[in-house]
């Protein structure tokens, strides 16, 4: 995976450079704005269970989509919608913590529309938990954060459309 | 592959979110952001110096050696490669770890030095005496995010 340091790093030594004040401000606008990862990546590790119930509840707990005949039904399949939202979050927050939304083309979103589709899985309602997990990660992270975490989490949607 | 990103990637084998270990290690990395990158600007602004400097003290402790035997050709080669060893260090101090020196500048390293017959115990003592100049140019503080790197390449020769 790339991270927004090494693509920094790779281009200069490509010229056999060191950094440029270019890029060691953009290096130091990322390091600044570490903690405040940090904090909420923090935040999800000891609450991602609870994030995930929020934002069901909040996109597809009351629709059609958990009944008979729907794609969160039986309970394997809404385990597997769960565990699905799970790694959405984690890798979103690896981007975040990165700054690099290359983890998310390399070990999510390879295949999945693709693998979505052949399973029938709605993708417009996928797309509705993804926002929904926007919403309910402002709430938890904060703004700022959030906005971090909106920004990869956009990437998984548009990689799914 | 920095600091960041092989957290990242330990976390993602273990297939968990973040441990708070590694949420450690990284708020230990960032909270030295401002650090590294002066680090890194103080390295590129003295490699002229930390090069020549160190060539002297190499020479002094090393007299018989590639790069100081009159070639002038051959000693500015030598110094080039000293100066992008300490590129190398600085790109460390940036990652937090050693990755792009490995990557960079000690993968194949021994075979290639090997190859141009130059000694690689007194490669080490050219590393050494470039880790004194460069601690003589900065903080205790600095240095030791710094001395790390010198010490791994060090240890390579």
């Amino acid at each position: 995976m790339q991270d927004t340091i090494t693509a920094l790093i790779n281009p200069a030594d490509e010229q056999g450079q060191y950094l440029n004040s270019a890029a060691l401000d953009q290096l130091n606008k990322y390091f600044q704005r570490g903690t405040m990862r940090v904090k909420a990546a923090g935040i999800i590790s000891a609450t991602a269970s609870d994030i995930i119930s929020k934002t069901v509840a909040k996109s597809l707990l009351y629709g059609d989509i958990t009944l008979p005949g729907g794609n969160m039904y039986p309970t394997r399949r809404y385990a597997a919608c769960l565990r699905d939202l799970s790694y959405f979050l984690r890798y979103a927050t690896y981007a975040m913590l990165a700054a690099d939304a290359s983890i998310l083309d390399e070990r999510v979103l390879n295949g999945l529309k693709e693998t979505y589709t052949a399973l029938g899985v709605p993708i417009d309602r996928v797309v509705e938990a993804l926002n929904a997990m926007k919403e309910v990660l402002n709430a938890s992270v904060g703004a700022e954060a959030g906005q971090e975490l909106a920004v990869y989490l956009d990437h998984i949607i548009a990689g799914l459309t | 592959m920095s600091l960041v990103a092989q957290v990242i990637a330990q976390s993602d084998a273990a297939e968990r979110f973040l441990s708070s270990t590694e949420l450690n290690k990284l708020e230990e990395f960032f909270s030295k952001g401002a650090l590294r990158i002066r680090v890194a600007e103080k390295l590129a602004a003295n490699e002229k110096k930390i090069v020549e400097e160190g060539s002297k003290r190499f020479w002094a402790k090393c007299p018989n050696t590639p790069s100081n035997r009159g070639n002038a050709q051959k000693t500015a080669l030598c110094q080039r490669d000293q100066g992008w060893y300490i590129r190398l260090v600085s790109y460390c101090v940036l990652a937090g770890n050693d990755k792009p020196l490995e990557d960079i500048g000690l993968n194949g390293m021994r075979e290639m030095y090997v190859s141009l017959g130059v000694p690689l115990a007194n490669l080490r003592m050219a590393m050494a005496s470039l880790k004194e100049v460069a601690a003589g140019l900065m903080s205790a503080e600095e240095m030791a995010l710094a001395a790390p790197y010198f010490d791994r390449l060090i240890r390579a020769f």
